[in-house]
């Protein structure tokens, strides 16, 4: 579904990303490991086309979107949600998710139709704030509801365009660990035929949601494998994992 | 005519003492934006009350008299404003700030219609000034020489400043990264405040110089306004040497552009300026890397 | 995002009742006035489409009315078009070239986009000032105002040419909320908002930037082309840069983002030039004292402050939480953002 092929960024002497390939299959969970400055976000970066890569090639469902722009790719399916809480502050939650699903549905330059009064949009904006919990907090403005609830709309927005392969950066990065475990929860109750990519921090969250595991160290891939290797492995123990392993 | 030298030595030297008045104008506008993004729409207005100061102390005192005076008065009246309005203004967004300046360009606009009236003033040129000195074969007005002079030598000494000096070390921190610079102990504020003075007192000298070459009208500063702006857009927001380049780019495009392709003048420098913005969105020179 | 709340709707209807009973009854003078207020009007309001829901600031709206007058009495006066397919023409041709300017600038931010407007009217500026074919600094008179006849109204009178302005006011304004509602006004208003994010969404940012840019333009031709008719005569100074900055006080003053606020800015700029002109020359003075005081009240503007008190009212006695404290709270993270 989402295919990375030798993939590789430096800004001057640093390598952010480094040559990395990766390979994931229609509805795979995949988590991205790695510690602070591994290039995690760069490589998301360049994913989605915030970030244009030095070398290397991105397909999305087979076709070579490396010279896409942002939107393009987006509007192919890939989208994505954000470490720091990217929203429409001055809007309704339902609102946000408005805007969101009218370009699922192709209604986001219509000058007839209200967008956010379509029967389409507004199945997509009840269904995803069910999956995300975000019922009882449709018409509060975004200023106005607690950071957790940001959190859950930052992952909802990016679920509204219908995506095929939807990016988290950390999720859960901010709050406690409780709303991490709901979080953990709630990833469960996506849609399984779409694919996820997730970097996260949360080891607990991490071993339970992936179908699979990628290390990045340094902007290299240095394990890719399933939890049961990952856990295993001696080599993520020395770099990322010693804490979580010995405990 | 246009094979000989005489003519591009004469066109060239018109073209070059537009740029240094632009330069003494937009050279004020463009650090103070690049300090503190702050858009001064009524640095023009400053600049036309400065012709004015210019005039009327000159009436007095004589023309250098009136070029000693005029800067120090709109400097004086840079104060009033930034504690007036501009200090409070300081992070209230573009917008806001081309607004409340729009609105200070009709105060002031009317403040010297009611002080001078609406008729034109003229300043005389001072008696030492007023011949004409061979220049390459070409007879061209002292006191055209003298402005091109001494907007070289304020370029001069701002460079010398902004490049040599401690404090110009710390205006270059502060248009670099203010937030930077606030970390590392500088008063930005105070700075910003010193920086604005500084720029009222050279749009001020503009107006004094530009006053014997022009006829000094309360309307000046708007008509000034636009070319300032455009100067400083082409040559970068907020650096010392995008406003030498953009006023230099500025007076050739203008000065030949209406000599050899009279109907597409103006026109010329509107196109440039396009280009420039989608080309080089951030000008030529800008003053972040 | 736009909303019709009852207030607007209240506003909306009082503002309407009192223009027609003002048409009834006013004498020539009165007349002119409503005509010059219609006009002011739907220049403001397409401003505030671009600048209150699309955080374009521009200055280049005076030139597009400009735009819009020339192109009406050149394709009269000069072409000799009947005068309905010359305001076609003119609307048609001011929006291709907003959508363009639109399209251009809309690469840019903040102060470079109002940079890049204002770099473009005064471009239109110059080419009508010089080239000898607009008529260079004399304008163009004798344009020709629509003949109305085959319905039995005669425009020349100027009853009739004040209703037919309102009218089309009316239009206008229909047209523009009907815009902000739908999905193009909508995403733009996301876009303001969050333009990273919009764009991470799949949106083409600089197509819906160009898009409303381009129906903005043609309203404000609209705006143009009734000028040159009430008049009667174009002149360069339309698109005067200053012209753009007056609209842009306009709508500060009557209420950024609420359309109806701008047409109530206009309503009270009109009507305060003709008082404060009757007994001074100094009308800018007033002006530029009354803008500032509203920028740096921070209020937004006569509509706008009118809302927030009613909603601060509201909210005291219900104790529910005020959409529109919210939308005041998003134009104050607006200003910020911009910076």
């Amino acid at each position: 579904m989402l295919e990375t092929r030798g993939l590789s960024k430096r800004f001057g002497a640093v390598h952010v990303t480094r040559d990395v390939s990766l390979r994931l299959q229609r509805g795979e969970r995949r988590v991205i490991l790695g510690p602070n400055g591994a290039g995690k976000t760069t490589l998301f970066n360049q994913l989605v086309g915030e970030t244009r890569p030095d070398a290397g090639q991105i397909l999305l469902a087979g076709e070579d979107v490396t010279g896409l722009t942002v939107q393009a790719r987006a509007r192919r399916g890939l989208s994505r949600s954000y470490q720091r809480n990217t929203l429409f502050d001055g809007l309704t939650v339902e609102e946000n998710l408005g805007l969101a699903a009218a370009v699922a549905h192709g209604h986001w330059h219509s000058i007839r139709h209200d967008s956010l009064t379509r029967h389409d949009v507004r199945d997509t904006v009840r269904e995803v704030a069910e999956q995300l919990r975000l019922m009882p907090h449709l018409h509060a403005r975004v200023g106005d509801v607690s950071y957790g609830v940001r959190r859950q709309l930052e992952v909802a927005v990016a679920l509204a365009t219908r995506p095929l392969v939807l990016l988290m950066d950390e999720p859960t990065s901010g709050v406690g660990p409780e709303m991490s475990r709901g979080f953990h929860d709630l990833l469960n109750d996506l849609p399984r035929d779409l694919t996820l990519l997730i970097i996260e921090h949360d080891m607990d969250l991490a071993f339970a949601v992936a179908d699979s595991i990628t290390v990045l160290n340094h902007g290299e891939v240095v394990f890719d494998g399933s939890p049961e290797d990952a856990r295993g492995s001696r080599l993520l123990k020395d770099i990322y994992l010693g804490h979580w392993a010995d405990a | 005519m246009q094979g000989d030298l005489g003519f591009w030595v004469l066109q060239g030297l018109n073209a070059l003492q537009l740029s240094m008045l632009l330069f003494l104008l937009s050279v004020g506008l463009t650090v103070i934006f690049g300090l503190m993004h702050f858009v001064n729409l009524a640095h023009g207005a400053l600049y036309a009350f400065g012709a004015y100061a210019a005039a009327t102390a000159g009436a007095a005192l004589g023309f250098w008299g009136g070029l000693l005076i005029a800067p120090l008065a709109v400097a004086a009246l840079g104060v009033l404003l930034y504690l007036g309005c501009i200090r409070r203004m300081r992070r209230a967004g573009p917008m806001a700030q081309v607004l409340v300046t729009f609105g200070l360009i009709f105060v002031m606009l009317d403040l010297t219609r009611i002080v001078w009236g609406a008729q034109a003033l003229s300043a005389p040129v001072p008696a030492v000034l007023d011949g004409r000195v061979a220049v390459l074969g070409v007879e061209y007005p002292a006191y055209r020489l003298f402005v091109i002079a001494l907007g070289l030598a304020i370029w001069g000494a701002l460079a010398l400043v902004l490049n040599r000096t401690q404090i110009g070390a710390m205006i270059r921190a502060g248009v670099d990264n203010d937030q930077m610079a606030a970390c590392m102990g500088i008063d930005v504020e105070r700075m910003f405040f010193v920086v604005f003075c500084v720029g009222c007192a050279l749009a001020g000298l503009a107006g004094a110089v530009a006053a014997p070459i022009l006829s000094v009208t309360p309307d000046m500063g708007l008509q000034i306004l636009v070319p300032t702006l455009i100067v400083i857009v082409i040559g970068g927001l907020g650096s010392l040497n995008g406003a030498v380049a953009g006023s230099l780019i500025y007076g050739a495009v203008q000065t030949f552009g209406a000599v050899l392709f009279p109907q597409l003048a103006s026109i010329l420098i509107y196109g440039l300026l396009a280009a420039v913005l989608i080309l080089r969105p951030a000008g030529l020179f800008p003053a972040r890397g | 995002m736009f909303r019709h709340t009852a207030l607007r709707f209240w506003t909306l209807g009082l503002v309407a009742a009192a223009a027609v009973l003002r048409v009834l009854t006013a004498e020539y003078f009165g007349l002119e006035l409503v005509a010059e207020i219609a006009i002011l009007a739907i220049l403001v309001i397409a401003l505030d489409m671009v600048a209150g829901f699309g955080g374009m600031v521009s200055l280049c709206h005076g030139a597009l009315m400009g735009a819009g007058a020339y192109g009406y009495a050149m394709l009269t006066v000069k072409a000799g078009l009947a005068p309905p397919a010359a305001f076609a023409g003119a609307v048609a041709i001011t929006g291709a070239a907003a959508w363009a300017i639109g399209a251009v600038c809309g690469r840019s931010q903040g102060i470079y986009f109002i940079m890049a407007t204002l770099a473009f009217g005064q471009m239109a500026y110059s080419i009508v000032f010089e080239q000898p074919a607009f008529g260079g600094d004399d304008g163009m008179s004798g344009v020709p105002r629509i003949d109305l006849s085959l319905i039995g109204v005669d425009l020349n009178d100027p009853r009739s040419f004040a209703f037919f302005c309102l009218l089309l006011l009316g239009g206008v304004y229909w047209f523009a909320t009907h815009v902000l509602q739908a999905g193009l006004g909508r995403t733009l208003t996301g876009i303001m908002h969050n333009e990273q994010r919009m764009r991470a969404l799949g949106v083409n940012v600089w197509r819906i930037k160009a898009d409303m840019f381009g129906l903005s333009g043609m309203i404000a031709a609209v705006a143009g082309a009734l000028a040159a008719q009430h008049v009667m005569f174009v002149s360069p100074g339309l698109l005067n840069w200053t012209v753009s900055g007056e609209a842009l006080v306009v709508v500060i003053l009557g209420g950024l983002g609420t359309i109806i606020g701008p047409v109530i800015g206009a309503i009270a700029f009109v009507m305060l030039k003709h008082e404060i002109s009757a007994h001074t020359d100094y009308w800018h003075l007033f002006v530029g004292v009354i803008l500032i005081a509203v920028v740096m009240s921070r209020a937004n503007g006569i509509f706008g402050w009118v809302e927030q008190r009613l909603s601060r009212a509201r909210k005291v006695t219900a104790g529910d939480a005020i959409d529109a404290q919210g939308r005041t709270d998003a134009a104050g993270t607006r200003a910020r953002d911009d910076a």
